[in-house]
């Protein structure tokens, strides 16, 4: 006897959804089986492009500016808001910091956090919350956690088996606090499987994955070719488990397919016609962002782009302020437009979240944030006579601006709000960044509960899992 | 027809977010109850894999190692209870065993949340009284009914529900739940044995004699023997000379031994030929410090580069450690410098530490406290550094009690990182070795050093046994070397190799040179599944597991037998010094010195010489970065254009004058701006013995543009920049270099890596960062490692110029070149078969490509990668 409709409808309803989730389950993307075997949630996105802006990116002169104090030898510091003026955008009502004329074009596309607070650590050093913004951890810690583009390699995969899925272009590692730098750009705990394939110079990109310089394609078989008959014809086998000879072979051959691999042409940015070449180069960080569209399109996961840190140069204004920023802004603007454009265009932006962000703002007087003050590193004078003093030269943490385009993030929102008067700390909907790290997480299906067992310590990808997702600023 | 109750159990991740898109048009085609069929089949198998794999402690090989069970699920309890006939009372044996099982359950799957320190729910279930007591909601058993016990109802929900517990984290096993069921049924019963959460290695050794036996004398192969025996596995026959050579060097020396060496160890007669290479190489304590800094530098988290260092917050060991390895320093004496250190050796207790605020349980007394208990004894205090661990039995105040010792007031205790307003006592982690006392900071240490390192102090023996097993077999006798508290392979043999080791002075040559003669040593390398089988309880040793050659190991075999990787040395144990300076012409970008930028410099020094006393000879030693010309006194007398090759340059003394000017016209190559700098260094020898030297420092003049007459000792220079800093000899991004120095006595060959700063190619190999101790490193090849060897310029580069080196010696000749590089390398002469094969490839005239294409790939094949 059939049930009563009611029941039934119940019941299909029930079945559908059952229907639904086993499919789903059952499609061969068995990744979603690791980490105590949570199932991924759905995606809205399937890859990241992170823009950094190294160095402190004063949010009162980019994404969120003040009345404007134009530069009078004499004036007080106090005094000094933003020391440019503003320019409308793509969103009604939203005006952002002249230089940027070419995002501006483009907010509409995505969302403005304005009300990103950064973590209180006692003490401005730059790498230290580099380590914190990128890890989701303050350092110190006892283990190695992960780079966020480390957890998504390894829960990810690489979309394309030969494009390695967590790629970190721009930074040198042999400057400035480079072995701090190195210390969190890495993949952990989880294994140098899933560690950052390094491209210091994206000029340069196509180097580290083409045949040795010099070396012919038909050079470069025949080694491989050497190498694989030598092998196969060793006297010699019993000096190590078949195990351990396989994963080194099988190691040796992927690295073989990319470098022959047509996909691996995605790192030559010289193949961009020169047109759209030009669009992007600003400087080495401007074809950066060409390179990590390209990289985008061939199937990487995480791709980091930076302005590059170096102490006291890019964002890290310690004197000249206005006077760097006025170069800064005329590397990002240009090509970060571009690449939401190039993206829009190429139908991957709904499936590809873009973050620009830093690791802390900048203010005139303020060291930290108010009423948490922290030592000051930089001598402001009560008034300022000369170019030099006029800027942002301090580190504030109050109030910091990040944006988001695509991948499943709300179009033409702002988020949160700064004080209109010193000092410029979010007054709204503070945003840490365990919550940037779960939305950015969740939007590409990762479940939050997400962890490893190391030394017996379960290590989540937020700290204990507790990162909440912003859903404020998902569509 | 299934009922609805059985739909609810799917996880309700599954069920979210169904996609109505596709459903719609797939539930027109199909059939009800098909799809029911479809579901059903596919939701069981999907359910299956999920539920085993997510509540499966060993996980998937995919996790990385999970050293957290010293607790295992009792399969054999579970059995015995599950197989008892129906109505059969349960004697209070197996009460009580049943009930400090479900008190193992609790401890581990609940305590996080539902312990005396945090009571979520306001339920703890630590004691008997808690556990009866229930929670903010009541009651949650019922002795005697399961079935209505609240505890057990919400076991059995369906995860994700939002009442299921464990809310979070590892759900508990089906058998777990039936445990506690069970033990609900039969009465709650509590037992008064101690509970003991985690099973605690005794402190002292026992102290076992070696069994009698019929043929064997080497006491690790007896006790091996025994072990086989229990097995039933057959003793496998040692591995030939030419491969024994190959192992022993690389663990001793981390080098190859020539070929040379090899035919005459295998041509060797004496029986004993073996145990007497062992003693050779020990002796040589250069080789061998220079090999074994690196498992030192690993385990003290020494580094001559790193994080902490620019604040001042770290501080190096190395002189100490590389003094301690070279003269044998007695393992005892070697614990109670570290624990109760002088100024060299107070650096790993000092721990790292960043300006600012930082978690309470990363205070450098709780690091100190947390690297000695790992790196010595083997007990992971990490834990017990925020709550009472969840992975052995440490608590939280006996952590915090430890760390006082290192402590000049007494530390208040956090936990959490939330203050307790509690202040912890002084007590060593394990009291019953010994009380710490002392009024100052120095008296505690000095106190606890002796506690440390008294022979009663077994543990701190084996820590150091097992790891140096570990180092020589690929995997320890307990592993993780971490995790002192698992049990060995073998008790008898941990606890002996312990015992002599003390009774023989503490002396880890003595260690080294009873483990590497045993037989068991001398095993060919054993197959075995995935590294996951290496760490679970399905272990069984077999005989050695291959190491890969180490990133040291890899780059030091190179240097030797291809050509040297490295010019510049960051840890000097010689401590060469020299006052010249690197400069460069300052660049200032906005206010800032900037990195150089690409472009050719110019570099002046005018210097004044006595000419009444009559000149012996001078000598210039130059390197620039990247190339240069240089003139003096108007003459040209250098120019080169690698920094990595030093000139040395006999000076005519009749070049000098009263007054002369030394000029440089020196190029920064490259794209971005980069490091640039001229290192120089004159020396002019008199008659009398009276020298003058002259050195590039910041009194020199720069330009970044000639004019005319810039190389006369005339020339006005002063609208000229003074020179710019970038580094002092000993300290520098180039590293200190040995070649440059008026010694007459020629360099070492080439220079070890343990002794250079980690770079992007050892770190790529594994290196490990060291800002945290790191008792074992990855051993697997990685996509980038293999992109990197592969294709870097850096490789490349070295590749090409061993190759010429090789083209030179071998010319035309491909079968004696051949011959010689598997010789050379692989430490035999190649078969006929590869013979051709190499022929086939390169064919009848091998040109420097050919040669650089050969070089590569025998350091790539495995039989070269593994020892």
């Amino acid at each position: 006897m059939k049930p009563p409709v009611q029941d039934r409808r119940q019941f299909l309803g029930a079945m559908r959804n059952a229907t639904v989730a086993a499919l789903g389950a059952s499609v061969p993307t068995l990744t979603y089986l690791t980490s105590c075997g949570r199932p991924s949630l759905a995606s809205s996105a399937d890859r990241v492009i992170l823009l950094w802006m190294a160095g402190g990116m004063c949010h009162t002169e980019t994404f969120d500016p003040k009345r404007y104090t134009p530069f009078e030898k004499g004036m007080a510091t106090e005094d000094i808001w933003s020391t440019f003026q503003s320019i409308p955008t793509s969103v009604d009502g939203l005006q952002i910091s002249q230089g940027l004329e070419n995002i501006a074009s483009v907010m509409d596309r995505g969302t403005l956090i304005r009300s990103y607070r950064a973590g209180d650590l006692g003490f401005i050093l730059h790498t230290r919350h580099q380590y914190h913004w990128h890890t989701c951890y303050e350092p110190p810690q006892s283990v190695q956690v992960p780079h966020i583009g480390g957890w998504i390699a390894k829960e990810l995969g690489p979309d394309n088996p030969v494009i390695p899925p967590f790629i970190d272009i721009g930074q040198r590692f042999t400057v400035g606090e480079g072995e701090e730098l190195k210390a969190f750009h890495s993949a952990g705990f989880l294994g140098s499987e899933h560690g950052p394939f390094v491209i210091p110079d994206p000029a340069r990109g196509l180097e580290s994955v083409k045949p040795p310089e010099g070396m012919s394609i038909e050079r470069f078989e025949a080694r491989m070719k050497l190498y694989q008959d030598l092998i196969d014809k060793s006297p010699v086998k019993d000096f190590s488990s078949t195990y351990q000879q396989e994963s080194l072979q099988r190691s040796m051959e992927r690295a073989y397919r990319l470098l022959k691999s047509p996909d691996a042409q995605a790192f030559d940015i010289t193949q961009e016609p020169d047109q759209s070449y030009q669009q992007y180069n600003t400087g080495r960080f401007g074809l950066g962002c060409l390179l990590a569209r390209r990289l985008a399109e061939m199937g990487a996961r995480f791709i980091s782009v930076t302005t590059e840190y170096l102490p006291f140069f890019g964002w890290d204004t310690h004197e000249n302020g206005h006077t760097r920023l006025v170069d800064m802004k005329k590397q990002i603007d240009r090509p970060v437009a571009q690449l939401i454009l190039d993206l829009e265009e190429r139908g991957l932006l709904d499936r590809t979240l873009v973050i620009l962000a830093s690791e802390f703002s900048r203010d005139s007087l303020v060291e930290g944030r108010p009423g948490q003050k922290v030592k000051d590193q930089v001598e402001v004078p009560d008034t300022i006579d000369d170019m030099k003093n006029y800027g942002m030269h301090r580190h504030f943490t109050d109030g910091c601006s990040l944006v988001l385009w695509g991948g499943g993030i709300k179009k033409g929102y702002v988020h949160g709000e700064t004080s209109p008067v010193r000092p410029f700390a979010a007054v709204t909907e503070p945003v840490l960044i365990e919550q940037i790290h779960q939305t950015i997480y969740h939007a590409l299906g990762m479940d939050p509960e997400t962890h490893y067992k190391i030394e017996g310590r379960p290590v989540y990808t937020t700290p204990d899992g507790m990162g909440e997702v912003l859903q404020d600023v998902l569509a | 027809m299934p009922n609805l109750s059985e739909m609810d159990i799917l996880p309700r991740a599954l069920v979210r977010r169904p996609n109505f898109i596709y459903l719609n048009s797939i539930m027109r085609l199909i059939s009800a109850r098909t799809v029911l069929f479809i579901v059903l089949a596919m939701t069981f198998a999907v359910l299956g894999h999920w539920i085993s794999s997510c509540t499966d402690i060993n996980a998937s090989p995919a996790d990385p190692i999970d050293g957290h069970s010293a607790y295992v699920f009792n399969k054999t309890l579970y059995e015995e209870v599950r197989n008892m006939p129906q109505q059969e009372q349960m004697d209070s044996v197996l009460l009580d065993n049943l009930n400090l099982e479900v008190r193992a359950i609790f401890a581990h799957k609940c305590y996080q949340c539902h312990s005396r320190a945090k009571s979520k729910g306001d339920l703890a279930l630590e004691t008997r009284e808690q556990v009866m007591r229930g929670g903010g909601d009541g009651e949650i058993l019922i002795p005697g009914d399961s079935r209505n016990s609240r505890l057990v109802q919400r076991l059995e929900l369906p995860r994700g529900h939002e009442d299921a517990m464990p809310p979070k984290g590892n759900a508990l096993l089906k058998e777990e739940i039936q445990m506690i069921k069970w033990w609900i049924d039969h009465g709650a019963h509590w037992s008064e044995k101690a509970f003991k959460q985690f099973r605690a290695a005794p402190l002292a050794l026992s102290l076992p004699s070696i069994p009698d036996h019929d043929y064997l004398d080497h006491p690790v192969d007896i006790f091996v023997d025994q072990h086989f025996s229990q097995h039933r596995i057959t003793r496998p026959t040692p591995i030939d000379d030419r491969r024994f050579i190959r192992r022993a060097y690389l663990d001793l020396h981390g080098l190859l031994p020539d070929f040379p060496v090899i035919e005459q160890f295998v041509n060797d007669p004496r029986p004993d030929k073996r145990s007497l290479l062992i003693d050779d190489l020990l002796r040589n304590r250069e080789a061998f410090t220079a090999h074994w800094m690196s498992f030192w530098n690993d385990l003290l988290r020494n580094d001559y580069r790193g994080i902490g260092y620019i604040e001042g917050g770290r501080k190096q060991i190395s002189d100490w450690l590389h003094d301690a390895i070279l003269n044998n320093k007695p393992y005892d004496e070697f614990v109670a410098e570290i624990v109760n250190p002088t100024e060299e050796s107070e650096g790993f207790i000092k721990g790292i530490q960043w300006r600012g605020v930082v978690n309470a349980s990363q205070r450098s007394e709780l690091q100190a406290a947390q690297n000695i208990s790992q790196t010595f004894l083997g007990l992971n205090l990490k834990c017990a550094s925020c709550h009472n661990s969840f992975v052995n039995n440490v608590m939280l105040d006996e952590a915090y009690a430890f760390a006082n010792v290192f402590s000049s007031e007494p530390l208040e205790i956090f936990r959490c990182d939330k203050a307790t307003g509690r202040y912890s006592n002084t007590a060593f982690i394990y009291p019953e070795l010994g009380e710490v006392v002392g009024d100052s900071l120095k008296d505690r240490l000095a106190s606890l050093a002796g506690i440390m390192v008294q022979p009663a102090n077994g543990r701190l023996y084996r820590t150091i046994v097992n790891r140096f097993w570990d180092r020589l077999f690929g995997r320890g006798l307990i592993a993780p070397v971490d995790e002192m508290d698992k049990m060995p392979w073998n008790q008898d043999l941990l606890d002996w190799l312990a015992a002599k080791f003390i009774a023989k002075d503490f002396d880890l040559d003595w260690l080294l040179r009873t483990l590497m003669t045993s037989e068991t040593y001398q095993w060919p390398a054993v197959e075995y599944p995935s590294d996951a089988y290496l760490l679970s309880s399905e272990f069984v040793f077999r005989g050695p597991v291959a190491r890969r050659l180490t990133a040291e190991q890899f780059v030091d075999v190179f240097s030797a037998s291809v050509v040297p990787i490295y010019s510049g040395i960051d840890y000097d144990p010689d401590h060469r010094e020299m006052k010249a300076q690197w400069i460069w012409h300052k660049e200032i970008e906005l206010d800032r010195v900037a990195i150089p930028k690409p472009g050719t410099r110019y570099l002046r020094k005018v210097f004044r010489a006595d000419l009444d006393t009559p000149l012996k000879e001078a000598t210039l030693l130059i390197t620039v970065d990247d190339k240069y010309v240089l003139y003096l006194n108007e003459q040209k007398i250098s120019e080169g254009h690698d920094w990595r090759d030093v000139k040395k340059i006999s000076v005519p003394v009749s070049i000098l004058k009263e007054a002369n000017c030394i000029a440089i016209e020196a190029e920064n190559s490259g794209v971005l701006p980069n490091e640039a700098g001229v290192l120089l260094a004159l020396e002019v020898m008199y008659d009398n013995g009276d020298t003058l030297r002259i050195y590039s420092d910041q009194s020199w003049k720069t330009n970044d543009r000639k004019s005319e007459g810039w190389l006369l000792t005339e020339f006005d220079d002063s609208s000229w920049e003074d020179a710019q800093r970038y580094g002092s000899f000993g300290y520098s991004h180039w590293g200190k270099l040995p070649e440059f120095t008026f010694d007459p006595s020629p360099a070492d060959p080439f220079i070890r890596s343990a002794y250079v700063k980690k770079d992007l190619f050892t770190t790529t190999l594994n290196r490990p960062m060291r800002d945290n101790v790191t008792t074992k490193r990855e051993e697997e090849t990685t996509l980038l490692q293999a992109l990197m060897l592969t294709n870097s310029a850096f490789f490349m580069e070295r590749i090409s110029q061993g190759a010429e080196k090789w083209y030179a010696r071998f010319g035309d000749d491909l079968e004696g070149l051949t011959e010689a590089m598997f010789q050379q390398l692989l430490g035999r002469s190649p078969s006929d078969e590869e013979r051709l094969v190499v022929r086939n490839s390169i064919g009848q005239s091998p040109t420097p490509q050919d040669i650089a294409d050969l070089i590569w790939t025998v350091v790539l094949l495995p039989e070269f990668q593994f020892i």
